[in-house]
């Protein structure tokens, strides 16, 4: 198969967009395409446009949002399809430009993900991403993806002594990296003893769905970014050989059980481990090789699970990582060193490439004060639904 | 609605909830099932008080658990109470009220939905 790579990224700044769902969304694209030197109108060479997002039809009523963007982009005739995927839509676009360079049918791709999440209300906000769940054995009942997050909690801490605190721990290592990136939607520092202590917790940190807490959740932002994607043998002859060939080179999606009920073991993340494996082994990388990852805590006790899932801690010792500080930007695993989605935000299918760009930027040695040192090996983890769809990806530097 | 029903696959047995098209059993094709009753006696594997709640609900929180049943069959519902909700309790499930509204395309109408509540023995 073809060499696929990044040669450009784009990210608007998460929070409350001021320009409209579809403006937000094409900024960011020509943000990637600047990025890499591509042209617009008779000098363009995308020629497939992979937009994903969870809730352009529903909650920003525009359906067909890859072909407006390719019209308002003016980079016709590309081919151009909508991806979604729940959460890890962002994930899937990627996979599918990876797929369609790797395979010949494709030689440059625009990859991207976008959400506007804050035009609607908080409660409608919420019912539209509880619609992920089961028609019947779920949606109806009123749950919601908190509280579904709430009682995975309660299971993890039941069975392997995590503590709220330990979340707590992880949520103010996320703002202090969120400090540090300009695009994220919250830039504050957190106080530990402010959202842990028991005298005024409920005031600072009310509980959302018991037993977690607000600082344990991601918040809702408006937000796109953006991929330029090249074949190897392409990227000369169209003009992007100045820019690094950050390589796609492993890409890996898995599914589990709709209905978060009849998980086998309840307390693991399948989906996450086979999705990390099938990407592992086509990078030919294991997770003592990762230099940096971009794990999916929209609750951050995802963020426990999921480091071990992947293979970066051993099963029931996540939480123990990230109270060691092994997880911080200087720590032996540095884990979502963009703010990851509780403090840069959690714009649905804007995540997926997101969490792509902050690799992107970490492998080129352009990440600024968050940079880690060295890095040439990332890995990605998008997670769908509760869990039952999830896209992993592992990005190389040369 | 008075009555919540598993799907117990023809083929091998396994039973199911919710309603499946397939049999979940790996080693089965199965795709006709028989309805069977359920409710009544199960045991509380974990739970949360949810204060964030979608449009339509106008209370302030819901306690959701997830159960299993002496046959095995697990799943999500709400809980009918507030007080002394433990992991590892046990619990009947019965049937009632879980929604009154719904939201169809463009509008939101009233039509009571009803699935599994929990309450104490």
């Amino acid at each position: 198969m073809r060499e696929v790579g990044i040669v450009g990224v784009g990210h608007s700044k998460f929070g409350k967009s001021d320009v409209s769902f579809l403006e937000m969304s094409a900024q960011a694209a020509l943000e990637a395409m600047d990025d890499a030197g591509a042209k617009t109108g008779r000098r363009n060479h995308i020629d497939q446009v992979f937009v994903g997002t969870m809730g352009a039809g529903m909650v920003a009523r525009i359906s067909g949002l890859a072909s407006a963007l390719v019209d308002t982009l003016n980079i016709r005739p590309a081919m151009a399809e909508t991806v979604e995927n729940g959460p890890a839509s962002g994930g899937s676009a990627l996979k599918l430009g990876y797929m369609a360079i790797a395979s010949g049918v494709a030689n440059c791709v625009l990859v991207v993900g976008t959400e506007g999440m804050r035009a609607v209300t908080g409660w409608e906000g919420t019912d539209f991403v509880a619609t992920m769940m089961h028609p019947e054995a779920e949606y109806p009942y009123g749950l919601t993806l908190p509280a579904f997050a709430g009682m995975f909690t309660r299971l993890v801490m039941d069975k392997y002594g995590v503590e709220s605190k330990d979340l707590s721990i992880i949520a103010v290592k996320d703002h202090d990296n969120a400090c540090l990136n300009p695009v994220a939607h919250i830039h504050r520092k957190v106080i530990l003893e402010r959202i842990t202590n028991p005298a005024y917790i409920n005031a600072t940190n009310p509980l959302v769905a018991d037993p977690l807490r607000q600082f344990d959740m991601c918040p809702v932002s408006d937000g796109a970014a953006a991929l330029l994607l090249v074949a190897k043998d392409k990227q000369e002859e169209y003009g992007f050989g100045d820019k690094p060939f950050i390589k796609v080179a492993g890409v890996g999606s898995a599914t589990d059980t709709h209905v978060v009920a009849n998980r086998e073991v309840p307390t693991d993340l399948l989906a996450v481990r086979l999705a990390a494996k099938k990407a592992y082994d086509m990078a030919g990388v294991g997770p003592k090789d990762v230099d940096v990852a971009e794990l999916h805590d929209a609750f951050v006790i995802l963020e426990v699970v999921e480091s071990e899932e992947t293979g970066l801690f051993p099963r029931g010792e996540g939480h123990l990582a990230a109270r060691a500080g092994k997880t911080a930007l200087h720590g032996e695993m540095p884990i979502n060193t963009s703010g990851g989605l509780k403090a840069k935000g959690h714009p649905l299918g804007a995540t997926g490439v997101s969490q792509i760009v902050e690799l992107v930027r970490q492998l080129r040695g352009e990440a600024g004060e968050r940079q880690v040192p060295d890095a040439k090996v990332g890995l990605a983890i998008n997670f769908g639904g509760f869990g039952n769809n999830v896209v992993a990806t592992v990005l190389t530097a040369e | 609605m008075d009555q919540m029903y598993a799907y117990k696959c023809n083929k091998c047995g396994k039973l199911h909830y919710p309603r499946y098209v397939a049999c979940q059993n790996p080693d089965c094709d199965g795709r006709e099932f028989e309805a069977i009753p359920l409710g009544g006696p199960c045991k509380l594997l974990t739970w949360t008080r949810a204060y964030n709640l979608p449009e339509g609900y106008m209370m302030p929180w819901l306690n959701f658990g997830i159960v299993e049943f002496p046959n095995g069959v697990r799943l999500t519902g709400q809980i009918g109470f507030d007080d002394g909700i433990e992991s590892g309790m046990e619990l009947l499930a019965t049937v009632g009220k879980i929604r009154d509204k719904i939201i169809k395309y463009k509008e939101t109408v009233e039509e009571p939905q009803y699935g599994f509540v929990f309450v104490k023995p």
